[in-house]
């Protein structure tokens, strides 16, 4: 290291070698630790956060391609959405990654109301959800969260660190907050996806039937 | 409206789907939903069930919303209105409705999870390839990953020995061997010691190496032995389960 950087360029410097080594979500804690280690310096883990922030400003401002991220509660180098159509076309497997809307819809149950029972995503959903669960747990998306103290003490769900990397998400509560009843009846988007669903639906009497 | 109206049940998450999508399409109030007619219209869809093959779980799901559907409509015959216990009355689809409007909240939010998960999928991060590789792989405790191919490779170049030792003759014999007795013929040589299925069958004919890799096989389903591969591709080693 040259001795004329200021403990905050040190402190910079020693994060991104750090992330930029690491291809596994490294915690702030790590980070904080492994600095700490070197420099003698005591480094908070919101002073790694600090540190990225400075980072990404950086590579903003430099138009670099990638950013760190936070997903799943660590930090890694992730590219900039701009640079997606380059790396699908050597990366396209993870196209194949889609889930189905009865997947979603019981992530969404689990997300949103964990620890959860799987008669309690039933009931929201209207549907048994034993193939979703399934589904959901073998995709890692969804794990046990021990069991609920009531009547039979059934199974709890939650969702994974899995889950927070794939949607993007730095903890549960960057979860997007689900709007209100009203909000959402008001919505012309509410229409719109009447009119599609219409249209998909009511297709004139000679039509052949939509593929599934 | 109902008349040449077809309805397929798979497009639907289920019965509380089916329910907003006829509240939406007649932009009925969720809060007032003339349950009369919803209940006509959600039958004549139900009814299309017998004549998908639908599983018998989501029919049930949904033959049980009709039910439920059938009996607050019949509860709002009623000519004087239910009260509850303070003497207020009770609408009949209140829970019918508090239902459909959590239904529509985590729809809503499986909708918003569904383009995260799109706009997450646009950024690469650094060692997602080797992540992804790593997830698609099956764990195998060994350090040799074998397939059933590996097992059935190891048997022919097994039968190609015999044949080798076994002269041109050609009679036809009844089956001279039988599976359980192979199989105790495998477990008690295995109780001497783990043996290579080679050493097993040395010196033996045809019909006793494929009966004893039968006998192999089912013991290993029921897990009385284990299946060890090592670095020859035409043997494999047995041994004895460990009681668990």
């Amino acid at each position: 290291m040259t001795p004329d950087r200021s403990p905050l360029e040190r402190l910079d410097f020693a994060v991104e070698a750090l992330v930029f080594a690491s291809d596994a979500p490294l915690r702030a804690e790590d980070v904080a630790r492994a600095v700490g280690e070197v420099t003698g310096a005591d480094v908070a883990p919101e002073g790694v956060a600090a540190s990225v922030e400075r980072l990404n400003a950086e590579y903003d401002g430099t138009d670099r391609a990638f950013r760190i991220v936070a997903f799943g509660g660590g930090y890694r180098m992730a590219t900039v959405e701009a640079a997606a159509p380059f790396l699908r076309v050597l990366f396209a497997q993870t196209d194949e990654r889609r889930l189905s809307r009865s997947l979603l819809e019981t992530l969404a149950v689990v997300a949103y109301k964990q620890p959860v029972t799987k008669p309690e995503v039933d009931h929201v959903r209207g549907v048994g959800s034993d193939y979703a669960l399934r589904s959901l747990l073998e995709k890692d998306l969804v794990a046990l969260a021990g069991r609920s103290e009531t009547v039979g003490r059934p199974l709890l769900y939650g969702t994974t660190e899995r889950f927070l990397d794939l949607f993007g998400l730095g903890t549960l509560d960057e979860l997007p907050r689900p709007r209100e009843i009203d909000e959402l009846l008001a919505d012309p988007r509410f229409a719109r996806e009447r009119a599609d669903l219409l249209a998909q639906l009511d297709p004139p009497p000679d039509a052949p039937p939509e593929p599934a | 409206m109902t008349a040449d109206f077809r309805v397929s049940l798979d497009q639907f998450e289920g019965p509380l789907d089916l329910l907003l999508f006829f509240v939406r399409r007649d932009e009925l109030d969720i809060h007032d939903i003339p349950i009369a007619r919803i209940a006509d219209e959600y039958l004549a869809a139900v009814r299309a069930i017998d004549a998908l093959a639908l599983d018998l779980d989501a029919a049930a799901d949904f033959l049980y919303t009709a039910a439920l559907l059938l009996q607050i409509k019949t509860r709002m015959l009623m000519p004087r209105p239910e009260t509850d216990a303070d003497g207020e009355p009770v609408d009949p689809r209140r829970e019918l409705v508090d239902r459909l409007l959590e239904y529509v909240r985590y729809k809503e939010a499986a909708a918003e999870l569904a383009v995260r998960f799109e706009a997450r999928q646009r950024l690469f991060p650094r060692g997602q390839a080797a992540d992804e590789r790593e997830r698609y792989t099956e764990p195998v405790e060994t350090t040799i990953r074998v397939t059933l191919f590996d097992l059935v490779s190891a048997l022919s170049a097994t039968l190609a020995r015999a044949a080798a030792a076994e002269p041109d003759r050609h009679t036809v014999e009844r089956e001279a061997y039988a599976l359980d007795v192979q199989r105790a013929y495998v477990l008690s040589r295995l109780a001497a010691g783990a043996c290579s299925f080679a050493r097993l069958v040395a010196g033996e004919g045809r019909a006793f190496v494929i009966t004893t890799f039968l006998a192999v096989l089912d013991l290993a389903q029921r897990q009385a032995v284990r299946v060890v591969f090592g670095t020859d591709p035409d043997d494999f080693a047995l041994a004895l389960a460990e009681p668990a």
